[in-house]
């Protein structure tokens, strides 16, 4: 799970490390689950300075080489104005920014995937 | 069942400390390793990230009651551990 | 079924955290997981009677503690040196909690499977 706000604390940073270092120590990661501040990090629209990393690409990186699973909570998003189409559809929003990498779902997510698996791992 | 608690904030340690059990652990990463640069009373053991040092210019000021970990060793030592509690 | 902890350590309102600990709280009970939930350092005043955070237009979810045990949620502590560290009693506090010292929360947040703070 991952709390932290995207370029305001250092949180998102160290849990993108932690999570490139399980997958190439070979196990397996069911789902980085954003969440609260965290959710910052799915808009495609964050645009850093061209010198600093872009966090939000790092991530979709991560999902499309390394086939993992990013979830952003849709209640702690729709409140920060994370949105994808039928989101905005739903809440009579002009506009999406929903990264494509990153998929919005319900805080079910988290509950089932501690369920499934033997580590949870919060950085904030 | 023993755990390693992860700190990230120094103004944190007390609070963490109270919860602390002897074969649990303490790993400090981000703003908290700065907590690895003195020496500390506590029992515990002490591991703390060594690239977090390395970029506040602190990895020669590390005190040698921390053992300095990079995160292939962080992921280790969420395995080691039944379970790791970020104290936030 | 895996256990859950979850640790309130800061008081409401000045940040959302405890509002979204508790939804991820309700989330787990809905699963039917074992959940214990801990008051302790400053959280404590989460649970002080008579918060009328409308006031500052925030949404009141003292109102939702008092819900949990309709989710099944029913051992809610609060740590006693806590209390006496903010000069704070029992009575104070909404009515569905049990004063436990530290070394019970130790040993709540050791036995769990998960802990969660934000």
């Amino acid at each position: 799970m991952v709390t932290a706000n995207p370029y305001t604390a250092q949180g998102q940073y160290t849990a993108l490390r932690f999570a490139n270092e399980v997958i190439n120590k070979g196990h397996q990661l069911k789902r980085i689950f954003f969440y609260a501040d965290g959710v910052l990090i799915a808009s495609r629209l964050n645009c850093p300075p061209s010198d600093e990393i872009n966090l939000t690409k790092a991530w979709a990186k991560l999902a499309i080489e390394k086939d993992v699973e990013l979830t952003v909570c849709v209640t702690a998003a729709l409140k920060r104005g994370i949105v994808n189409q039928a989101e905005a559809d739903r809440n009579a929003l002009t506009g999406e920014n929903l990264d494509p990498a990153f998929e919005i779902s319900g805080l079910g997510q988290l509950t089932e995937a501690m369920l499934e698996s033997d580590k949870l791992i919060t950085f904030g | 069942m023993s755990t390693l608690f992860i700190l990230n904030q120094p103004e944190l340690l007390d609070d963490c400390i109270t919860v602390m059990q002897p074969d649990d652990a303490l790993l400090l990463i981000e703003n908290a390793v700065v907590i690895a640069t003195k020496s500390s009373t506590t029992q515990y053991k002490m591991f703390v990230l060594k690239d977090d040092l390395i970029a506040r210019g602190l990895f020669e000021s590390i005190h040698d009651q921390s053992t300095a970990i990079d995160f292939s060793k962080f992921v280790e030592l969420t395995l080691a551990y039944d379970k790791s509690v970020s104290w936030l | 079924m895996k256990s859950i902890c979850f640790i309130f350590n800061k008081p409401p309102y000045g940040d959302h955290k405890g509002r979204e600990l508790l939804d991820i709280c309700l989330m787990s009970a809905a699963f039917d997981m074992p959940i214990t939930v801990i008051f302790k350092s400053q959280g404590v005043y989460q649970l002080l009677q008579n918060q009328q955070p409308d006031v500052i237009s925030v949404k009141n979810h003292s109102a939702t503690f008092k819900a949990l045990d309709l989710y099944g949620v029913e051992n809610i502590l609060v740590e006693s040196e806590s209390l006496l560290e903010h000069n704070l009693k029992m009575e104070q506090l909404l009515p569905i909690a049990e004063a436990v010292s530290q070394d019970v929360v130790k040993h709540q947040i050791a036995s769990s499977d998960f802990v969660i703070g934000l």
